[in-house]
């Protein structure tokens, strides 16, 4: 088939089609709610319903298995957040974990921090791997020993244990959110992070945990004047005083903490005019952007709304410099994804290592990866039935009620909407990718685990 | 397993569709740019096509605003409602109450074909009836008795201060807009109360899914512009507790309709 012989798809293809291993694990627990590698590649945390976290590392790569290609096992769980009932208001708080973000390694230890509704938690992960022995004053069971029987003394000494990963909570960040946060980003000083809700962002130190800084506030005077929220932000990659927020309304505010202490006004508006022959009752919810990442150059957005995925110039804020359609067949559906709500779901979005191709998930357990060099995209199936472990994903194709349809395609009719892929993640050098799927995580590795073209 | 709308049925109490009809809708509704640019086509058939495709916007809208109402009003007892959700929702809501008012006030020779002229007649008998208990609602819920679209509350605060929020007005509100404006965010339930002095029993039979579509629309759509013709009202209901048996009153009148429409 052409396509396939097409070297220019060769970079997204070698992933899924011709070299891919896979491994599926099943996760047993609640649903994930979050997915993110730390800034090596060697961990993969995931957070869920339930609250817990659970962290995968990479095995190193052995030399007697060459299918070996440093799996991932599971390293460390651990719960990180609780239920809480707010009296005031008679709710309940969600122990759900909304975000994880890693912090740079800076020592022997991991750090992360994740968050649910209202509170954000530092956790500290270490190992040890070593015990102390020969105390003088308490035996080898940890009892007291008799003084009186202590006849010359030994100095303790440090022997090699089982490996034991251990998460203690070291800051937790509290009551500084009267909304749901629905993002966190560490900025690149490593010393401090943002949180952000519906109406406000927050800028903290990681040290201090009892005050934090308001940098962005859209909460209008008169509650009834509402009509927009914040759907996401993030901290520029490499310059500490850049972020970028998104709006329910399709709008990306990029904001220089330079410029003034509440950063209410934008440095630049990236906002696309709206098509007006296709305008419809849905317009704006279809446009409410649900995601929103910087490259690793930091040159570039990529933010996912409904029905696309779009990639920004920073330097150009009249309209996207690209722009993906993701499910397009769903355009005429959107009535009735209206009423089952699926049009609020909210997916993510992902940039590979070497910011060439995109990838984000759709309904169906599908996922699309779109190569920004070729133009070339591809969609492919996360679930138990179409993968086995060495196999090679097959690519999907979903077609029109009624078109003409090749064996194996999906009719859009048949599509089961409750199985979304809102939560991926990208390896951030080599070609792995972590997606979420219900209560499952599927990690995808190219075989040859080579570099990024 | 969802799947896309092959039975659906929840539109409002007793509004069924037939199978797809929504599909039907979502096709017919697309955006007719391609019939504008084709602009050999003859005028009568553009015109018979525009027809009836104003038609189906029209239907698409009842059915888009009656599940807008049906969202806004479900709500988890317990559970927070997402902002997000509701903003977009409300903004749909009021892009649709600003069409259908600049339809009204538009050409008159449109022709609106699925809104049942009685409704007319209802709309201003309902004028009064659209400020009870809003400013108490609003009153009451700001009082943290019941979940709201917007939870607003000056101690919840991040940084402990007294900030002042939208005072609580007095019950004595000469602002009307302010009620009216109250309705829609800070007590999604104060719709109910609107419907709660309404005589729905002729709209609540199956036998006329329009008119059910059509007649429980006008109430809202009219207590949701402000208008500087209604007068204010003084709430009955002083005290938080009014909200709730607000919503006991409105489930004993459903049931009160359901036995009186099988007899």
């Amino acid at each position: 088939e052409p396509v396939l012989r097409d070297p220019a798809m060769k970079s997204v293809l070698k992933l899924s089609e011709q070299t891919a291993d896979i491994k599926f694990i099943r996760y047993l627990a609640d649903i994930i709610s979050t997915v993110e590698f730390n800034h090596t590649g060697e961990l993969l945390a995931t957070g869920d319903k339930g609250g817990r976290v659970v962290i995968f590392q990479r095995e190193p790569e052995s030399k007697n298995d060459p299918f070996s290609q440093g799996e991932y096992n599971v390293y460390s769980t651990f719960q990180s957040h609780e239920p809480e009932f707010d009296y005031l208001k008679s709710l309940e708080i969600e122990e759900k974990i909304n975000k994880i973000r890693w912090l740079p390694q800076q020592n022997a230890a991991h750090f992360l921090l994740s968050t649910n509704d209202k509170t954000i938690k530092l956790w500290k992960v270490s190992e040890r791997d070593k015990r102390p022995e020969g105390y003088n004053l308490k035996d080898e069971e940890g009892r007291i020993k008799d003084v009186s029987t202590v006849t010359s003394l030994q100095v303790p000494v440090l022997k090699p244990m089982d490996l034991m990963v251990e998460v203690s909570p070291r800051r937790v960040f509290a009551n500084a959110h009267t909304y749901h946060i629905n993002s966190i980003s560490v900025n690149s000083d490593y010393e401090t992070y943002m949180s952000a809700d519906d109406l406000r962002i927050n800028l903290w130190h990681l040290d201090i945990t009892d005050r934090s800084f308001n940098i962005v506030d859209i909460k209008p005077a008169n509650m009834e004047d509402l009509t927009e929220v914040i759907t996401a932000s993030e901290f520029h990659p490499h310059h500490c005083n850049l972020f970028v927020y998104s709006s329910s309304k399709g709008t990306l505010r990029l904001c220089d903490m330079r410029e003034a202490a509440l950063c209410d006004k934008h440095s630049k508006l990236f906002e696309e005019p709206e098509d007006p022959s296709a305008r419809s009752f849905f317009s704006e919810i279809i446009s409410s952007v649900s995601d929103v990442k910087f490259s690793h150059s930091g040159r570039y957005l990529l933010t996912r709304d409904y029905l696309t995925a779009k990639v920004w110039d920073l330097n150009m804020e009249s309209k996207p410099l690209e722009t993906y359609q993701v499910h397009d067949y769903l355009r005429s559906k959107l009535c009735s994804l209206y009423e089952n709500d699926c049009i609020f779901d909210k997916f993510e979005c992902a940039w590979n290592g070497s910011d060439s191709v995109i990838m984000t998930g759709a309904y169906n357990n599908f996922f699309r990866m779109f190569d920004r060099n070729t133009k070339r995209d591809v969609t492919l199936e996360a679930s138990r039935e179409s993968s086995k472990p060495r196999a090679v994903l097959k690519p999907r194709r979903v077609c029109a009620a009624g078109g003409k349809r090749r064996k194996d395609d999906i009719s859009v009719d048949s599509l089961d909407f409750t199985k979304k892929i809102l939560h991926t993640a990208w390896h951030p050098t080599e070609n792995i990718i972590a997606i979420a799927a219900t209560n499952n995580l599927y990690i995808f590795q190219d075989k040859l685990n080579s570099e990024m073209h | 397993m969802t799947r896309l709308s092959k039975d659906t049925s929840m539109l409002g109490r007793g509004v069924k569709r037939k199978r797809s009809c929504l599909e039907e809708l979502d096709a017919e509704v697309l955006p007719d740019a391609p019939r504008k640019v084709d602009k050999k086509q003859d005028v009568d058939g553009d015109r018979d096509r525009g027809d009836r495709s104003d038609m189906s916007r029209l239907q698409q809208r009842q059915v888009v605003l009656s599940l807008c109402l049906k969202k806004l009003q479900d709500y988890q007892a317990g559970m927070e409602l997402s902002l997000r959700r509701s903003v977009l929702l409300v903004n749909t809501l009021r892009q649709i109450q600003d069409e259908m008012q600049s339809d009204r006030t538009g050409s008159p020779d449109l022709h609106l074909h699925s809104i049942n002229p009685d409704s007319c007649l209802l709309r201003d008998d309902f004028r009064e009836d659209l400020l009870v208990t809003c400013p108490g609602c609003a009153v009451g819920n700001a009082e943290g008795l019941s979940p709201s679209l917007f939870p607003e509350f000056p101690s919840q605060e991040a940084n402990g201060s007294s900030e002042q929020h939208k005072p609580l007005s007095s019950p004595s509100c000469s602002a009307v807009s302010d009620a009216t404006n109250a309705t829609g965010y800070l007590s999604d339930l104060a719709l109910d109360d609107i419907f709660e002095d309404i005589d729905t029993s002729m709209y609540e039979t199956s036998d006329l899914p329009s008119a059910c579509a059509a007649g429980s629309l006008w109430p809202i759509s009219v207590s949701l512009w402000p208008d500087e013709n209604m007068k204010p009202f003084c709430p009955t209901h002083a005290s938080g507790g009014g909200l709730q048996s607000c919503l006991m009153d409105l489930n004993e009148l459903d049931h009160i309709i359901e036995i009186l429409v099988k007899s």
